[in-house]
């Protein structure tokens, strides 16, 4: 049937011209690291549900939820615990001796206040505004912010806080030069 | 050429066959440059579906739809190659390195043969592959391969032979 032994050895003399190095880097990103060891031939044929990410899967889940109930335990027990303690002395009515001066003791309940902070965390530029009847435009800023307060107990050390986010919005007279 | 399936990963098996890739994805693209750029979409492509490495007719014919894509999607290039592929006009010369200037000859008159009959010396000779796995790869029958490849070697004799 072959007629060419000598042509085929001839051409088989000839070897194909090299590829660019940068040509293996290309594939071997386009391929991916996590592929890069991996051959196909010996990959097993895939399961229908990948196991293992779906076991780590579920094990995050439950990690999470068992966070979650431990958390909420938790505020449960500091929600007593302010409960406890929030007969606070500016709610409290001063006994009639106290308002006196009489045996005024600093009661152990009492709570006095210990500090406050507000964090702006974000502040927003409205653009300007006329106010009704004023011709004096105003920049009208809404600033976002966390405000702290805190109480303390100078009797038990014990001591109070409560967060809570704010809205301002402020107008800014906007003076012309 | 080594059964390109016991190797260990794709390093191994694409510098095996990247070579004898880009040579059969030069039938289509004029530089090497975007012989490159087909036959790396060919080869990712094909190792990303996790197609069995042994089925070569399969990868050659990646690489031959993808270098067709790549012609489709640039016109110009598509009318370069449909001049380049005219059987009265020289095909492009197949890059091959060679050890001494007379195979240059060689060279020369396997890049004059006619596009079909070049494709298929390629893949037989410097590919490897059956006669069967050539039709496969070039949907066509095996029995227009040989006669194609009988052709190319009568060609190439007849060039070859001092005038």
């Amino acid at each position: 049937m072959n007629d060419f032994p000598e042509l085929e050895n001839e051409l088989k003399k000839l070897r194909p011209a090299q590829p660019s190095p940068i040509l293996f880097e290309r594939v071997e990103e386009a391929l991916g690291v996590c592929r890069a060891g991996a051959s196909p031939a010996r990959q097993p044929k895939r399961l229908p549900y990948n196991w293992l990410s779906l076991s780590l899967g579920l094990a995050a889940a439950a990690v999470l939820v068992l966070f979650a109930a431990i958390n909420l335990e938790r505020r449960q027990e500091q929600g007593e615990k302010i409960a406890q303690n929030s007969p606070a002395p500016e709610t409290k009515p001063v006994s009639p001796a106290r308002r006196d001066g009489i045996g005024g003791s600093t009661s152990s309940n009492r709570f006095v206040p210990a500090g406050a902070t507000q964090v702006v965390y974000n502040t927003r530029d409205e653009g300007l505004q006329f106010a009704r009847g004023s011709e004096q435009p105003l920049r009208r800023l809404r600033y976002q912010t966390h405000q702290t307060w805190q109480w303390r107990n100078p009797t038990t050390g014990a001591s109070l806080r409560v967060s809570y986010p704010s809205e301002e919005v402020v107008l800014i007279p906007v003076s012309g030069q | 050429m080594d059964n390109i399936a016991s190797h260990e990963d794709w390093k191994s098996c694409f510098s095996e066959v990247a070579p004898r890739l880009l040579l059969f994805a030069r039938q289509w693209v004029q530089s090497a440059a975007d012989a490159e750029d087909v036959v790396q979409e060919a080869f990712v492509k094909f190792w990303r579906r996790n197609h069995n490495i042994e089925n070569r007719a399969l990868l050659y014919a990646a690489v031959r739809s993808i270098a067709l894509d790549f012609i489709r999607r640039d016109k110009r290039r598509a009318r370069r190659e449909a001049t380049v592929f005219a059987e009265t006009e020289p095909a492009m010369e197949p890059q091959f390195e060679w050890d001494d200037e007379t195979q240059s000859a060689l060279a020369a008159a396997v890049g004059s043969l006619p596009h079909d009959q070049r494709e298929v010396l390629i893949l037989k000779i410097w590919n490897e592959l059956t006669f069967n796995e050539i039709a496969s790869a070039l949907e066509i029958s095996q029995n227009t391969a040989a006669s194609r490849y009988r052709y190319a070697l009568a060609n190439l004799k007849k060039s070859l032979q001092p005038q």
